[in-house]
């Protein structure tokens, strides 16, 4: 299956797929853990390993110190597998779409023929708990690399993934991370071999459909020695009354002079105006440049989700190495986002750069929350970092928290950090040159956020720059 | 914890029956928690359960307010006296004030026990305070002279613990300016002191905290305080020299127009520790708050900045500041910051910065080339790196003496 079909079918992000769906019984608990590992046909170390994260899990407590509150989730009200009974199901009718979802996306202009234009990229689809295609498989093996879903890669590459999978993000980690470990269903796999740059963008797009299901993707990325990967996620969601879960793990690992990019355009339902509904994105991405000289950089778009709570973060182990991150956060309405980054700075000659842009509007809440640790070691290591917040209106709010600590006399951390509103004079000129207030507000928005949207990928940015106008229409005047 | 302690209540001069129940449920509630640790958010850089527990065993309660030192006085500049012993109001002299203007009483009785508690230290200090003073100037009164409040500490003090608390109003349109000066001996003990300042319309407190010598005291001030319109507080920390100090500063900017500066000059060597944490609510439009804090670390000292500014939605036309800088000289030295942001309003200037590194290589270089040699040029970068704090001061005899002192700590550097 192609991915041009692909996106003819099941991909028109915010409508419900009526497909029969194959699930596992309800609740977490054993049995729906090997009921997981059966059906994926697992080895007997894989089980033993989910096995083992179920047991922590029982004696971890649900972290509280994040800034958006939740009402307690029920895990044993969750369906922690889900999958179309049969994938050459076709959506049944456009009818049930919100017509307000598929205005989005229509002037959004991308689900149908703008993506094909995407021919330059593989994409790994994941639709609930399974992959449902790889595209471009054949083009990457003849280089040696391996794209493919994670479920996959532990039956034909359990080497790889044995020596890999939790050497980042620990089976113990955290609570959120430690459930991912127990109960992850697919993901994306990607093995670059040394001294070879991947030849395309690699993506994985993200898709929830049935009610009361958690997602629990995960993905892990591995570039070895002197590689190149650029890898994109996206993801969307059906609107629903209720909250579902989203708790992926995503483990990067850069030997020496490797390099990973990182993109994610999140765009998952964000709950109607009142905040009812919507996506909790609660996701631990990590990244390790454990090699000399590596690179680990993430760009992030969050735009959906009622609930963002992430930290996409960068180990810096190997000398010389580096780690970016770049964000834009938008919440409108009633969303909550709390997110940000850990550079971890343990190797000499480690450099990092955070450049974070938060906006909110309506009665959102949005968090900078980010830690740069320079250890003993760490000499001459550097760390810049910058945070923006944008507030639209005086019922929004806009947090900076970050954490810097210094353990070495030779190296150098900046922080600066700025609040403020749109311009009045910048929206004068705007208006004046004919621009009405909205396509001012937008034109002003993408200039604040024009340093992160240009280290997306061309296929990207584009989506990125027009889902930032989108996700703040109708929070002007 | 038991045997951390050794508490009799009956040292606590004023004690009496009527107080000995709260103060023992003060304490128990106290010991049910402990000393702060860093799992607590506030605390997370310093960790002060362990910290304590390293230094201290048995700890007591003091009594002794005996003093026959002869006190040295500053003879920089005129200035009012003040003169607590072990924390305790010993003797006053307004020489410069009209009389009745500036009021000072000694706070013999505990009277916050029913303050909200504001963390488990509050209630350490509830339970065994020994009072402290209550200072008020009265209404359109402006002192013609600063005041300075030796502090002294007796040398037999090893394993005590100091409770005070002390009250500051200002009246209406009325200007003070206070200087804490501490003297320490050699012995090893806490201070644990609770502070409610009270500044009226247009009244401006100034407060300034210095350290004589070196000491190895352990102190934790807290320092709450509301503001009214068009008031101003401005506290300088300068109070270098110590083995360990959390000085804690929760204002509230409750009317239009005030203000609060808060600058900190911090020059920490071997096995010193220092936090500074504020936290400063906007909560009525057009006020302004500043912070500037200044840290250099020699050998393993350890240096801490926990600012927040909360923004309240109705609190338009803010305009907030927090700048943190450290020189960190020594591999072994740390610098931890956390300078936080919480803003509910959308008309505001609100910014932060914060830096840390090593001193500017090309700058000594620079130096260097002229003839000076290593060490003076790092002083005198060091010295500019500090003074730059002093501008705030207007009074050019009180900066010359804050320069002085920091001239001979930096002296020590090597």
């Amino acid at each position: 299956m192609k991915s041009e079909e692909l996106n003819n079918q099941d991909y028109k992000y915010g409508f419900t797929t009526e497909i029969e769906n194959f699930k596992a019984p309800k609740g977490l608990s054993e049995k729906t853990i090997r009921f997981i590992s059966e059906i994926k046909k697992e080895p007997k170390w894989m089980l033993d390993w989910r096995l083992k994260a179920f047991n922590r899990l029982k004696v971890l407590k649900e972290p509280n110190w994040q800034k958006p509150k939740y009402p307690k989730i029920n895990y044993q009200d969750f369906y922690y597998y889900s999958a179309p009974k049969s994938m050459k199901d076709k959506p049944k009718s456009l009818d049930e779409v919100d017509p307000k979802l598929i205005e989005t996306y229509n002037k959004l202009g991308i689900p149908l023929n703008e993506q094909k234009r995407l021919s330059g990229v593989a994409v790994d689809a994941v639709f609930d708990s399974v992959s449902v295609a790889t595209t471009f498989k054949g083009e990457l093996d003849k280089k040696g690399i391996i794209f493919c879903p994670i479920s996959e890669a532990i039956q034909k590459h359990p080497d790889l993934v044995k020596k890999y999978l939790g050497s980042v993000i620990p089976l113990s980690d955290h609570y959120f991370a430690t459930l991912n470990s127990a109960v992850f269903t697919d993901g994306s796999f990607v093995y670059i071999p040394p001294n070879t740059r991947c030849p395309m963008e690699l993506s994985t797009y993200f898709r929830i459909n049935a009610s009361e299901t958690g997602q629990f993707e995960r993905t892990l990325i591995i570039a070895d020695k002197g590689s190149y990967v650029s890898y994109l996620e996206g993801c969307t969601a059906p609107m629903r009354d209720e909250n579902q879960l989203h708790a992926a793990n995503v483990e990067l690992v850069a030997l020496d002079d490797a390099e990973i990019k990182y993109s994610t355009v999140q765009n998952w339902y964000p709950g109607d105006k009142d905040g009812v509904g919507g996506i909790y994105n609660f996701v631990t991405k990590r990244g390790a440049c454990r090699g000399k000289n590596s690179k680990i950089s993430w760009t992030q778009v969050e735009t959906g989700s009622a609930i963002t709570w992430k930290y996409p973060s960068c180990i810096l182990q190997g000398d010389n190495s580096v780690g970016e991150f770049y964000s834009i956060a938008i919440t409108n309405n009633h969303q909550k986002a709390d997110t940000g980054t850990k550079m971890i700075h343990l190797g000499k000659n480690t450099k990092s750069k955070i450049i974070s842009k938060g906006i909110s509007a309506g009665q959102a809440d949005n968090t900078y929350r980010g830690l740069v640790d320079i250890g003993a070691k760490a000499k001459n290591s550097r760390n810049y970092t910058q945070c923006d917040s944008l507030l639209m209106g005086n019922k929004c709010g806009a947090h900076t928290v970050p954490y810097i600590r210094n353990k070495n006399s030779s190296s150098t951390v900046e922080h600066e950090a700025t609040t403020s509103k749109i311009n009045e004079d910048q929206l004068f000129y705007c208006n004046q040159r004919g621009l009405n207030q909205e396509e001012a507000v937008s034109l002003i928005v993408n200039g604040f956020c024009k340093e992160v949207l240009q280290q997306l990928p061309m296929e990207f940015a584009v989506e990125a720059q027009k889902l930032v106008s989108i996700s703040l229409e109708g929070s002007v005047g | 914890m038991e045997n951390l302690f050794n508490i009799d209540f009956k040292r606590i001069p004023s004690f009496n029956d009527k107080e000995a129940a709260e103060r023992e449920k003060n304490f128990e509630l106290f010991l049910k928690r402990g000393f702060p640790n860093k799992k607590d958010e506030n605390w997370k850089f310093s960790d002060l359960n362990y910290i304590i527990r390293k230094n201290f065993k048995n700890i007591t309660n003091n009594d002794d307010y005996k003093f026959d030192e002869k006190i040295e006085l500053i003879n920089d500049f005129d200035h009012n006296k003040i003169i607590l012993i072990n924390g305790s109001l010993e003797s006053c002299d307004l020489q410069f004030e009209e009389s009745g203007k500036v009021t000072i009483e000694s706070l013999k009785t505990f009277e916050g026990f029913y303050d909200k508690i504001k963390n488990n230290l509050d209630y350490l200090n509830k339970a065994l305070s020994t009072g402290g003073f209550n200072l008020e100037v009265q209404k359109d009164y402006k002192c013609k002279k600063p005041i300075i409040i030796y502090n002294y500490f007796t040398v037999n003090l090893d394993n005590k613990i100091i409770n005070n608390s002390n009250k500051i109003k200002l009246s209406q349109n009325s200007e003070l300016t206070i200087i804490d000066y501490n003297i320490g001996g050699k012995s090893k003990f806490i201070k644990n002191t609770f502070e409610k300042i009270n500044i009226d319309k247009g009244a401006v407190l100034k407060n300034i905290v210095l350290q004589k010598t070196k000491s190895d005291g352990y102190f934790y001030r807290n320092i709450s305080g509301t503001q009214d319109y068009n008031s101003s507080y401005q506290n300088f920390i300068l109070s270098s020299g110590l083995k360990f100090n959390k000085i804690e500063i929760d204002m509230n900017l409750a009317k239009e127009k005030s203000s609060c500066y808060i600058l900190s000059g911090l020059n920490l060597s071997k096995e010193e520790h220092q936090e500074i944490k504020t936290q400063i609510n906007h909560l009525a439009p057009n006020c302004k708050s500043y912070q500037k804090i200044k840290n250099v670390l020699e050998s393993d000292s350890n240096g801490v900045y926990q600012g927040k500014i909360f923004v309240k939605d109705v609190a338009q036309k803010t305009d907030a500041y927090q700048l943190s800088k450290a020189l960190i000289l020594n591999d072994k030295a740390e610098f931890n910051a956390k300078p936080e942001l919480e803003i509910y309003a959308d008309d505001v200037k609100c910014s932060h910065g914060s830096t840390s590194g090593s001193i500017d290589a090309d700058a000594i270089h620079y130096l260097m080339t002229r003839g000076i040699e290593l060490r003076t040029a790092k002083k005198l970068l060091i010295k500019g790196f500090l003074n730059e704090i002093f501008d705030n001061i207007p009074e050019e005899k009180i900066r010359t003496f804050l320069e002085k002192s920091i001239a001979i700590q930096i002296d020590e550097i090597r």
